[in-house]
């Protein structure tokens, strides 16, 4: 499962409020950050987020595949104080959608709702488009940790208990690292 | 998005091949300010795998490739009195003899019945634009392809005998013990609850599949998606560079992982395994109890030849093949480690070239399972990707889609100093790594150029049969006379990820002689046979059938040497395309020696100071890191994977 959208609308600090529940207000554009952690409970199973940011690489249009492989979810974000960003949002949708997993959850958040005098984008437009692809949405701030919780327990209850996605990866060698069959892969 | 590119770089990168990839990983890792563009929109050039209708669009491309209109601003007026240009070509003429062959039924009337019975929402999508796309390339193409192929005879290829790429020398005699303990450990296909679970998922699969249990053409294009067809076919070795360097750096993280389950042969007209490791060799069928031990104790030599070179040192002068003759070795067991396990050329390789490549295979085997090499899910087309992340999570910016119009050239110190991009702006960088086929022919015009012959295949079932149907195989088949070559083929099951469940995905390489059909065919005769309407009555005599053919003839650059290059300035380094080799060790060599030249005395892709997953901000990633729950999580997992590995020997540096 991972995250991307546009530049600049917050992906990271959502990340981080998520992960470690802490907001740092200059934090530097994506740099050495990539992939994060956290278990959530969602009902009698628990659920490992294997969060990956995309590294600024959404920044010029060239997000890699391999980010879509075996992902469960996908977190778009946009910034409610920049249409720009939403439409932005759009075009993920549809790339997403076109070579994305089939089955994939998608969660549209609008982050900097802490912002909401200078929005640009009405939460009516997001519910509407969100609703139009089966998506959830969600106005978020990292800044106050509104939403962020809520965000990935809506995900989590979205992501198919059985696991039928195309993932049947079991016995595929990680590297460096165990892949930990006992809870979910979703980066 | 709308974003204007910086102005000012350490090192531009152009071209995302892996070597390429692996460089810009390294400088970046370095601290260098890295630009990585690729004209193509999407990552890996020649490397590059591709879904179903990914691969008929860039078939398309080449097909289409000679009309490029060029509509950018016009460079030349940016040129200043002391500065020169070397223009970049906007064409790429890395592959030839495009050649696509379609045998599955390509019946209309199913497509719309399995369009209700798959209920698969999205795809729709795709597969109506790849329909057009598909319908034009699978004509075959011959008239297109008529492009003169440059064919002098290039010197035998001995990819995977270097003795570089046997870097651990240690712990070779254990192999079989340690075989044991990762069957247990690590999943390699061959294990009874491995198959199992991997084949629940299918069932399903398969009760949407017509009855008739036949695969169409339209079920091809709509499943379009789960291909990652590679255009490069390549395996690594489980002691090669690039393993190392993936441990090392830590990228490995990004990419899984599959054991090949099997090497075969093929002889008198019979595809047969080959056992190789010391558990095959004794759970062998085939071979007598006297074979058994001829070929353990030849193998056990191998290991450690050098040790005794009173045993070889006699038939130094001789081919590797007639060396095998005064072993004790019946003929069966020659042919099985000439062609299977060397891998070696029967008229052109001596015996050390032989011992050596016997022994880096026999070295490789065991440390992730029964065979010595590995195959990423998805296809080799992701290792690329995972070190442009690398790359980008150490502050790259990339840029695909983007094209780079000339090198600009300060003509006093004759360095290179910036380049000028599709939109006209121009970018100062300290170091430009240009991938050659980016090179216009000017800059190439004495270079001369060996071809690799590659064909890809969809077909519906296993060379060689077993209980379970997900087998990854290597086979090699000898060549048939002389001035051709060896053919390697190798056959990926869906499990890799590579290709529909119900088929396989069968990639033929090897150097090119001719054209890549005319090369490539005559195996292809004899593993396969066409699909054709028939009822199946017999079909365990039956050998696969054909699906879908491409053959092409792709570009080998690997041994051009810098100086055959015009005019490039010192700043300017070249990377090749693909080489023709099994492994892939000549792309990380390239990397690490151009690496080093850009970023003399600093470490080549060292592993991350942290465990990555942390928002560094600035200054104060080290407390931030440590008191951070992701940081602790990521902290347990090392342990545990080493011993899921039983692999405790990893790289220290």
């Amino acid at each position: 499962r991972y995250t991307f959208s546009d530049t600049g609308v917050g992906k990271s600090s959502i990340v981080c409020r998520f992960v470690q529940d802490h907001f740092d207000h200059n934090i530097s554009p994506t740099i050495g950050a990539s992939f994060m952690t956290k278990t959530v409970p969602c009902g009698n199973e628990l659920h490992k987020f294997l969060i990956w940011d995309t590294a600024g690489q959404e920044r010029f249009h060239s997000l890699a595949p391999m980010y879509y492989r075996g992902s469960a979810a996908a977190v778009i974000v946009y910034d409610i104080t920049k249409q720009d960003s939403f439409h932005t949002l759009k075009k993920w949708v549809k790339e997403l959608k076109e070579h994305g997993p089939e089955n994939i959850v998608m969660a549209i958040a609008g982050n900097k709702c802490d912002l909401s005098d200078i929005r640009e984008v009405p939460l009516k437009d997001a519910k509407e488009y969100a609703e139009s692809i089966g998506a959830i949405v969600v106005e978020t701030s990292a800044k106050n940790a509104i939403n962020i919780e809520e965000l990935f327990q809506g995900i989590s209850r979205r992501i198919p208990p059985l696991d039928p996605h195309e993932n049947g990866n079991n016995g595929a060698i990680k590297l460096g690292k165990a892949s930990t069959p006992s809870s979910r892969r979703c980066c | 998005m709308a974003d204007n590119l910086p102005s000012e770089f350490d090192v531009i990168v152009i071209g995302t091949g892996l070597p390429e990839s692996i460089i810009a990983a390294a400088c970046s890792r370095s601290g260098q300010r890295v630009l990585h563009v690729d004209s193509r929109s999407y990552y890996g050039g020649n490397w590059a795998s591709f879904s179903f209708s990914g691969l008929l669009s860039w078939l398309k491309e080449y097909q289409e490739n000679s009309d490029i209109v060029n509509e950018s601003p016009v460079w030349q007026e940016q040129i200043l009195e002391n500065e020169e240009a070397i223009a970049l070509s906007r064409k790429d003429k890395t592959i030839q003899h495009v050649e696509v062959f379609c045998y599955a039924s390509q019946d209309l009337h199913e497509d719309v019945e399995e369009a209700g019975a798959l209920q698969k929402n999205h795809a729709s999508v795709t597969s109506t634009n790849s329909m057009e796309a598909a319908d034009s390339a699978c004509l075959p193409t011959e008239d297109k392809s008529l492009n003169t192929v440059s064919c002098e005879m290039p010197a035998e290829q001995i990819p995977s005998s270097d003795p570089e790429s046997a870097l651990v020398v240690n712990d070779a005699e254990v192999t079989g013990e340690k075989e044991n303990h990762c069957d247990d450990k690590i999943c390699v296909p061959s294990t009874s609850e491995e198959e199992t679970s991997e084949n629940v998922p299918p069932a399903e699969d398969t009760a949407e599949q017509p009855k008739k249990n036949r695969i169409t053409y339209s079920q091809i294009i709509k499943e379009g998606r789960r291909f990652n067809i590679d255009l490069v076919s390549k395996l690594l070795y489980s002691r090669g560079l690039l393993i190392d360097l993936l441990i090392k750096s830590n990228v490995s993280r990004y990419a899984e992982f599959k054991n090949v389950t099997r090497i075969l042969a093929f002889r008198e007209g019979r595809v047969e395994q080959v056992p190789c490791s010391r558990a095959d060799v004794f759970n062998s069928k085939q071979l007598t109890m006297v074979e058994k031990r001829m070929l353990m104790k030849f193998l056990t030599f191998c290991m450690e030849y050098e040790e005794h070179p009173d045993d070889y040192k006699a038939y130094e002068e001789m081919t590797f093949s007639e060396y095998l003759k005064t072993q004790k070795l019946t003929p069966n067991l020659q042919y099985f480690v000439l062609h299977s396990i060397a891998m070696i050329s029967e008229t052109a390789s001596s015996t050390i070239d032989g011992l050596k490549a016997t022994q880096n295979f026999l070295r490789c085997l065991g440390r992730y399972g029964n065979t010595p090499f590995l195959f990423p899910l998805y296809g080799q087309g992701e290792l690329p990707q995972c070190f442009c992340r690398m790359c980008a999570v150490f502050g790259g910016i990339y840029c695909l889609r983007h094209l780079v119009q000339c090198l600009v050239v300060d003509k006093e110190s004759g360095k290179c100093k910036a380049i000028i991009d599709q939109f006209g702006q121009r970018i100062i960088s300290k170091h430009f790594l240009v991938e050659d086929s980016y090179f216009s022919e000017n800059t190439c015009s004495h270079v001369q150029y060996r071809q690799i012959s590659r064909a890809v295949l969809i077909t519906d079932r296993s060379v060689l049969k077993t209980d379970s149907d997900q087998q990854i195989s290597i086979l090699t088949v000898p060549a048939e006379e002389p001035g051709s070559f060896a053919v390697r083929v190798i056959e990926l099951c869906s499990s890799t990820m590579t290709c529909m469940k119900g088929t396989y995905l069968v990639h033929l390489t090897c150097t090119s002689s001719k054209t890549a059909r005319e090369d490539l065919e005559p195996v292809v005769q004899k593993l396969f046979t066409p699909y054709t309407e028939m009822e199946i009555e017999n079909e365990e005599v039956e050998k696969p059938r054909l699906l879908w053919a491409l053959y092409f003839n792709m570009r080998d650059s690997s041994d051009i040497s810098r100086n055959c290059y015009n005019d490039l300035p010192s700043n300017v380094y070249v990377c090749s395309g693909p080489d023709c080799g099994l492994g892939n060790d000549n792309a990380v060599k390239q990397a690490e020696t151009l690496f080093q030249q850009i970023c003399p005395n600093e470490d080549f892709c060292p592993p991350p100071p942290n465990p990555e997953d942390i928002v560094l901000d600035g200054d104060s990633l080290q407390p931030e890191a440590s008191e951070s729950s992701a940081t602790q999580e990521v902290n347990l997992e090392p342990p545990k994977e080493s011993a899921n590995l039983g692999n405790p020997e990893e790289p220290s540096e």
